[in-house]
């Protein structure tokens, strides 16, 4: 099956036609991701900005990434299942949207950046959990995460507009 | 809100250059996002402290004051953005009545929020007093959080009910 018919086969589910063609679908769906991406984004904001120096409200960098990223983690996966069932209501219409492209680029560039942090200067967290400012491989991850998630809300409400 | 107004103010030079510049409006939808993020992630990560949820081995004191100034700040943005939207589409946002119920929720949560605040903001002279926190205050906390995913869902409603 190539890729336009397995987007129109999606396109034509119970649950996409459902959501397509009922007045308070796809609104009810927006309203819960935009909380999803409230916290999402407000969340990591809060780490992002600790890791470049910005303080909290606690001192340690680690407990702080610990509390807050199970919170990051179910915004995320509400937004994504939204995302999901959103995308399936018109899966050939978005497809072919730059800025939801663009949007997916940057989600994945977000995640690769967290990768890099976790694997790299995050297993060295407790030589400067405490240190102000941290060393410059957080900042960078902290810097170029806040950076890829405001990217990732502007081009997803350009998505409208295009 | 009176027709002529409304017309007064579509017609006028400030909002027809809102309407004729095309990446105003999706900009200024977006960085009002990006304020929703700053003020729903302080509100949350602030009314989980005084629900007993999050941190509470930090004074709620210390989490509060931390993340007021986000709040607050973020607000004025909301308004600040939120001015520019009336302002270039007053036909579409000022007869809607879910903008109108949004704004009155607008008012109402930030009563609640501040209500629970602001005797934690105020400073204490000598040592700090005991933390138990009011069994009222957990209930207006989450009612707070609440009140928010409302208007959240009205912000987003508004587009919906012409």
């Amino acid at each position: 099956m190539d890729i336009q018919s397995l987007l129109q086969t999606l396109q034509d589910t119970a649950i996409a036609t459902l959501i397509r063609e009922s007045d308070s679908g796809f609104p009810a769906l927006e309203s819960i991701h935009v909380i999803g991406i409230a916290l999402v984004l407000g969340t990591i904001a809060v780490v992002d900005l600790r890791l470049l120096g910005v303080a909290a409200h606690r001192p340690g960098a680690l407990r702080l990434i610990k509390e807050l990223l199970p919170f990051t983690w179910l915004a995320f996966v509400t937004c994504v299942v939204t995302g999901v069932l959103m995308f399936m209501a018109n899966a050939t219409t978005y497809a072919e949207n730059p800025m939801f492209l663009g949007k997916m680029g940057l989600l994945a560039l977000a995640g690769l950046n967290m990768a890099i942090f976790h694997l790299g200067a995050f297993r060295r967290i407790h030589e400067w959990d405490t240190s102000l400012p941290p060393p410059t491989q957080a900042r960078i991850a902290g810097f170029s995460s806040l950076a890829l998630w405001t990217g990732v809300i502007f081009l997803g409400r350009w998505i409208a507009f295009v | 809100m009176s027709a002529e107004f409304i017309a007064w103010l579509y017609a006028s030079s400030l909002s027809t250059t809102i309407r004729d510049m095309l990446w105003v409006v999706p900009t200024v939808q977006s960085v009002h996002i990006i304020a929703i993020a700053a003020m729903f992630g302080s509100a949350v990560i602030s009314d989980l402290r005084l629900a007993g949820v999050l941190a509470v081995d930090r004074p709620a004191r210390e989490v509060i004051g931390r993340y007021y100034p986000w709040m607050r700040n973020a607000l004025l943005v909301l308004l600040a953005t939120g001015l520019i939207m009336i302002i270039g589409e007053p036909d579409r946002v000022l007869v809607n009545s879910t903008f109108w119920l949004k704004m009155a929720l607008v008012l109402g949560a930030f009563s609640v929020a501040w209500s629970i605040r602001r005797p934690l903001l105020k400073p204490v002279a000598g040592a700090a007093p005991s933390e138990a926190i009011h069994p009222g205050i957990k209930v207006l906390a989450w009612l707070s959080i609440g009140l928010w995913c409302v208007v959240i869902f009205c912000g987003r409603w508004i587009a919906y009910s012409i």
